[in-house]
């Protein structure tokens, strides 16, 4: 979990793509170890069984204590998400708010999920709605205690089903060019990393999934991460301020975009250059 | 109605005018703009500062004809593309019924990178056709290399004459033609010398990390971000319509970066590729043409080997 910046502190939403199932279990360790320590309830969400999972925690200093003041809970995936099937961003949304709720009532400092997500992506159809509720669950982690490690099996999956649920991340160890995920302030959405012609399309996906909503006609993109943006993923901006009725608003310390929106007359695009 | 030799012509009435003194580019402009000022023509003047000045003093006092500056609207041809189109649709809408334009390229645009300005005039006749455009290129014989004057017979479909006649041009060839024939360009000196970066089949995020790396304060920062810009795109195209491999190199001379993107392909079918926008952006007509705005010298060379795109970011004016 290194590539990317968290912009405040405690705000982590991060994707970790394995080959190795011993780079889950690592995972799970780690995120115990620093969730325990730091006074959060942890779940750990993964598709094999609570003995399998209690054995790799052995090493974690005071797991079984936490386990029974439910500090630490063990889910097999189908307790958590409902197992092969497509997703319900809302309503998975909803369940998390409850959860960080009640950890926060129960005493914990806050809510820290590890959950391996293979299961739940592997059609089409399954990946557009989880990467639509990634995004909506990464606004909530941006603002509340809650974090997640989202984990995916690369060996199943594939590097280009990996990139389209990475990329909503705003850490991630997988190869992705460009990340879209929550803003902070008035900017809705932050983009980093790069847009070119080799991923306009998924960006393109990406910003229908995350589908960000204008505020008083302008619809901020924080953009201080974003090291190059091209025409094409400029035409997507356009686009989906066209659609609905706003200016997309790019904040963007790189003079280079706003020159692209002048050559190309994009009237619903407005770039501001900030340092 | 239009007024003058270009009466009941339908689109841009493209002269050629060789000149071989200053009563000779006097005795031509002057009764042109002033005819145009008698018709209440928008009249117009993009010399460089000694001609205009000559010009100036030549016309009576109070004479409406705008003098544009010569260094803003000719450093690109895309951009004079771009600008003079703007200019000529403001010139229409304001309800002229004629544009007088004299013009002339600075004689540092008629070296090193006259390919692409040869290019900008012959692809004129089709992008200023949409507008009632009487335009005079003027060239200065004393100062013109005769490969570019021979380029100006064939890319002005009329020529003007000292004497103030008017009449076609035998050596026209229409755009279409001109602009698919293979035209070399002077090749860069800093090419025979070893390329500071290779790159066979590079992504072009790779490309463009390469340019950062060579760059390390050579070029102002909007020179850089167009170089960036323009090997993206280069690049982009040549993996996706180009023949494998894509190899791309680039030198860094005390003045420039120079960068090439070869493939073994036959380059871009549109004649037009590069000067004018193609397409919404999806493809690559788009890309090319930004690259085209944002370098300071774009050439296309074809041969049997392939097509190769050189891009020159800074001083791209080395002796020929």
């Amino acid at each position: 979990m290194t590539s990317g910046s968290v912009s405040h502190l405690g705000y982590t939403h991060g994707c970790l793509a394995y080959d190795d199932p011993a780079a889950l279990r690592s995972l799970a360790v780690e995120q115990v170890s620093a969730g325990l320590a730091a006074g959060e309830q942890v779940w750990v969400i993964c598709p094999q069984d609570r003995g399998t999972v209690t054995g790799w925690l052995a090493s974690v200093p005071g797991v079984d204590a936490a386990r029974r003041r439910d500090a630490l809970r063990l889910l097999p995936v189908g307790e958590a998400y409902r197992h092969d099937e497509v997703v319900d961003p809302e309503r998975q949304v909803r369940a998390y708010v409850r959860a960080t709720t009640e950890a926060l009532t129960a005493g914990h400092t806050g809510l820290r999920v590890v959950a391996e997500a293979t299961d739940l992506v592997r059609t089409t159809a399954q990946r557009d709605a989880f990467a639509r509720y990634e995004h909506r669950i990464d606004h909530w982690m941006r603002h509340r205690p809650m974090s997640a490690v989202c984990a995916y099996d690369r060996s199943r999956l594939g590097d280009a089903a990996i990139a389209e649920l990475a990329c909503m991340h705003p850490q991630t160890n997988a190869e992705v060019l460009f990340r879209l995920h929550a803003g902070d302030g008035d900017a809705v959405v932050a983009l980093a990393g790069e847009l070119d012609p080799s991923n306009h399309r998924g960006f393109a996906a990406a910003l229908e999934r995350a589908d960000p909503r204008p505020v008083a006609g302008r619809l901020v993109f924080d953009a201080a991460e974003l090291r190059f943006v091209d025409h094409r993923s400029l035409l997507h901006l356009r686009d989906h301020a066209r659609r609905h009725g706003a200016v997309a608003v790019l904040r963007t310390p790189s003079r280079a975009p706003a020159r692209l929106v002048d050559l190309l007359g994009l009237a619903e695009v407005r770039v501001e250059v900030v340092r | 109605m239009r007024s003058g030799a270009a009466s009941g012509h339908v689109g841009y009435f493209h002269e050629a005018f060789v000149y071989g003194s200053d009563e000779e580019l006097l005795a031509v402009t002057l009764p042109f703009l002033l005819d145009g000022i008698a018709a209440g023509e928008p009249t117009a003047v993009n010399l460089d500062e000694r001609n205009a000045e000559l010009v100036r003093r030549a016309l009576p006092t109070g004479a409406e004809v705008t003098f544009l500056p010569v260094s803003d609207v000719y450093t690109r041809p895309s951009v004079a593309l771009r600008s003079y189109r703007e200019l000529l649709a403001s010139y229409v809408a304001a309800g002229a019924a004629q544009i007088r334009m004299v013009g002339e390229l600075p004689p540092v645009l008629l070296g090193a990178t006259w390919d692409w300005w040869a290019r900008y005039e012959s692809a004129i006749n089709h992008a200023y056709d949409d507008f009632p455009l009487w335009g005079i290129c003027a060239y200065d014989r004393r100062g013109t290399p005769a490969h570019v004057l021979a380029d100006v017979a064939r890319t002005h479909p009329l020529v003007a004459r000292p004497d103030g006649g008017h009449e076609a041009a035998g050596l026209y060839t229409e755009p279409t033609s001109y602009l698919t024939e293979f035209r070399p360009a002077p090749a860069d000196p800093v090419q025979r010398t070893t390329p500071l970066v290779e790159l066979v089949d590079p992504t072009p995020a790779s490309a463009r990390a390469a340019v950062h790396a060579a760059d390390r304060g050579l070029l102002p920062p909007d020179g850089l971000d167009g170089l960036v810009i323009a090997v993206s795109e280069v690049v982009s195209n040549a993996l996706r319509h180009g023949e494998p491999p894509v190899c791309l190199r680039l030198w860094r001379a005390p003045d420039r970066i120079v960068v090439t993107v070869h493939d073994r392909g036959t380059g871009p079918k549109d004649p037009y590729a590069g000067l004018l926008p193609a397409g919404d952006g999806s493809d690559g007509g788009l890309g090319l043409w930004i690259s085209h705005q944002s370098c300071d010298h774009v050439t296309h060379h074809r041969d049997a080997g392939g097509f190769t795109i050189r891009l020159t970011a800074g001083n791209p004016h080395f002796p020929v």
